[in-house]
């Protein structure tokens, strides 16, 4: 007995102040959820310090379902992290495809493969809406400009006029609109994390059996076949991996919806805590318990989904 | 049909070449073993017939089509390799039926052929299994099972039991030779193995640093090696040496003789020395026998029943019609 007695005893601070670390906040979120809790208000002042009697039961809930964003935040977080966990993944195994066979300037291109993974995310997203994706200013802008003027030209020229003249003036896309800001955060968080991905397939793919690959090319297996039965199974792990660490960490996108549009058209959950946060903590704290039982579901998900592929 | 000629095959790896120009024929339905020290280009040789490296010069004829230029897969042949190479997220079944599924056979079949294979290799109740779940034996029998149901000119093996043990590797070579009666088809085995070697193959290649020293059955390379290489390879324990005065006596440089063919006795015999140590495997005992003035050490087989001790006065009879005799080339003389 007491050889187990003494390693739970030793355990014991670890496990008591990590409880701590997620009780108390937990905790203090659950009971501002309850009650009417605001940083300024003239009319009620008693509002504005915590306290048990401005008991409100579920009513800071009720608000914040009923409030116009709510549906749309949730919406948008799911629709967020789904479309960059979808094509991080796919840009990701097919670059750390590509580069992990052998060719000249190899060493140069994986150090600037990797490079966007160690920008900061207020940067990235500063540097993409106002250099990239400007319709005037940035990249996109020039670029349709381009195109423009050479449909121009082509459009005088004898022969294929004609064909090009029936060709509409490209229009840049505005991605501070209502309509396209959740893209452009999905664009620059896309950038920002396939390196992540690609980093962590491509050890996987150093790890690869060649021998089972000369089998399988004896076997008659062509690329695409010893892509798609030895390589993609031998990714299911990492992919595993690189799944659930995203669908974490882009959960709590902030910083570039902020910059994009400062939430117009387009809030994740915790944007809109934050919003609630300028004055009524109480709904902001009720959103924060939604936005953990939002993550409990993703992960719940996510478990039953790959936790298969991470047990094995 | 698998008749496998190399017509001056050479394979370089950058600035060293590892195969300097090499001629062999496998026949037919033989089974064909190459041997040699580590290093010396078997694994290299049986890459090249796969295709799976390709030849700096020379040809490859398959049944006497060049196949020099043909990709691994439409050679027609099939290999077996020391890690096993399956497929791990593949169940046994589906490790089989892959070169079927790849050439796009009937699903009927892709699962005909799978139970007959699994049925000839004692496989059908794994069929369902992943080779993580199979011993280093049952592996190895998916690997040749997966082999067998391409139907292929000929068979490839690397070394395939050098990751099994001792009693299992036996009943292993037993089982391929069985494979070999029973399909007929040509095989060729690559092994350091000179046991292996004796025991399996129809021809032996013998390989130093990729020349062929001597091709041969195993009992032509046994009574007759072509140079000393061949004669210190082959047979097990290795033949003894000698060189000076006593090779002299019989017009050579060098002679050798195997210690099955010097018999033993405590009173009479030419040749006198002192025992040292001695090796007991019940059947036969090995005795290393010193000071007999021409050798460091000649080992010699006898008997389990005869018994000396350490430091005791021994004699020696070699039988003369069996001793070798090599000229200063190291090659034997007739
Ligand atoms: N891809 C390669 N690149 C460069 N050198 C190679 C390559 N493959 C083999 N070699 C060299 O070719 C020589 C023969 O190698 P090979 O693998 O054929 O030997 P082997 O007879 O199979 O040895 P073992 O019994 O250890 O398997 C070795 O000296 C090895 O270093
Ligand atoms: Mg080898």
């Amino acid at each position: 007995m007491s050889d187990r007695k003494i390693p739970r005893l030793l355990q014991t601070p670890a496990v008591v102040l990590l409880l701590i670390w997620m009780l108390i906040p937990l905790g203090m979120t659950l009971y501002f959820s309850f009650i009417r809790y605001v940083l300024n208000n003239l009319r009620r002042p008693e509002w504005t310090t915590p306290s048990l009697s401005n008991w409100r039961g579920f009513g800071n809930y009720e608000f914040v379902l009923n409030s116009k964003d709510f549906l749309l935040a949730i919406q948008n977080s799911l629709f967020i992290v789904g479309s960059i966990l979808f094509l991080t993944v796919i840009l990701g195994v097919l670059i750390a495809v590509l580069i992990n066979k052998a060719f000249p300037g190899q060493g140069i291109v994986r150090v600037l493969l990797i490079s966007p993974f160690f920008v900061m995310p207020a940067v990235n997203a500063v540097l993409w809406i106002n250099m990239i994706l400007d319709p005037v200013l940035g990249l996109q802008g020039l670029a349709v400009d381009a195109i423009n003027s050479v449909i121009d030209g082509l459009q005088a020229a004898p022969l294929v006029g004609g064909f090009f003249s029936l060709w509409p003036d490209f229009q840049p896309i505005s991605f501070r609109a209502t309509q396209t800001s959740a893209l452009a955060v999905i664009i620059m968080v896309t950038w920002q994390w396939t390196p992540f991905a690609v980093l962590i397939f491509m050890t996987s793919l150093q790890s690869e059996d060649q021998q089972q690959k000369e089998a399988a090319i004896l076997d008659g297996a062509g690329a695409w076949s010893q892509f798609r039965f030895l390589t993609l199974p031998h990714l299911a792990r990492p992919i595993a991996i690189v799944v659930m660490i995203q669908a974490i960490f882009h959960l709590s996108l902030y910083a570039e919806i902020e910059i994009v549009s400062r939430g117009n058209g387009n809030k994740n959950l915790p944007y809109l805590i934050g919003e609630f946060a300028n004055n009524n903590i109480g709904a902001a704290s009720a959103t924060g318990i939604f936005a953990v039982i939002l993550a409990n579901i993703v992960a719940i998900f996510l478990l039953r989904m790959i936790g298969k592929t991470l047990m094995e | 049909m698998g008749r496998i000629v190399l017509d001056t095959v050479t394979k370089s790896f950058g600035e060293s070449q590892v195969i300097p120009p090499l001629d062999l024929t496998i026949e037919d339905g033989e089974f064909a073993v190459f041997v040699g020290p580590s290093g010396c280009g078997k694994s290299t040789l049986l890459r090249l017939i796969a295709g799976l490296e390709d030849t700096t010069s020379g040809k490859i004829l398959i049944d006497g089509d060049d196949a020099t230029q043909v990709p691994p897969s439409k050679r027609g042949l099939a290999m077996v390799f020391q890690s096993y190479a399956l497929y791990p997220h593949m169940s046994v079944r589906k490790n089989i039926a892959f070169p079927m599924r790849m050439a796009k056979l009937d699903q009927s079949e892709i699962d005909a052929r799978v139970e007959a294979a699994a049925k000839s290799l004692n496989l059908v109740d794994y069929l369902e299994q992943k080779p993580g779940q199979l011993s280093g034996g049952q592996r190895q029998r998916v690997a040749i099972g997966r082999a067998i149901v391409r139907e292929p000119a000929a068979f490839l093996f690397d070394e395939p039991l050098s990751n099994l043990d001792a009693a299992l590797r036996v009943g292993m070579r037993m089982e391929i030779l069985e494979l070999h009666k029973k399909l007929n088809t040509t095989m060729i085995y690559v092994t350091h193995d000179q046991v292996e070697a004796m025991t399996m193959a129809d021809k032996i290649v013998v390989l130093r640093a990729g020349h062929i020293e001597q091709v041969g059955s195993p009992l032509e390379l046994y009574r007759a090696p072509r140079n000393l290489f061949v004669a210190g390879f082959i047979g097990s324990p290795t033949m003894n040496l000698m060189t000076g005065a006593i090779a002299a006596e019989h017009d050579a440089t060098t002679i050798g003789i195997r210690p099955e063919h010097i018999s033993v006795s405590a009173t009479e015999g030419p040749w006198k020395g002192r025992v040292g140590v001695s090796e007991h495997l019940g059947s036969d005992t090995f005795f290393h026998i010193h000071d007999t003035g021409f050798a460091d050490a000649i080992t010699v087989r006898a008997d389990g029943e005869v018994d000396f001790k350490y430091g005791d006065t021994i004699h020696l009879t070699p039988r003369a019609d069996v001793i070798h005799r090599f000229d200063a080339q190291g090659l034997r003389i007739a």
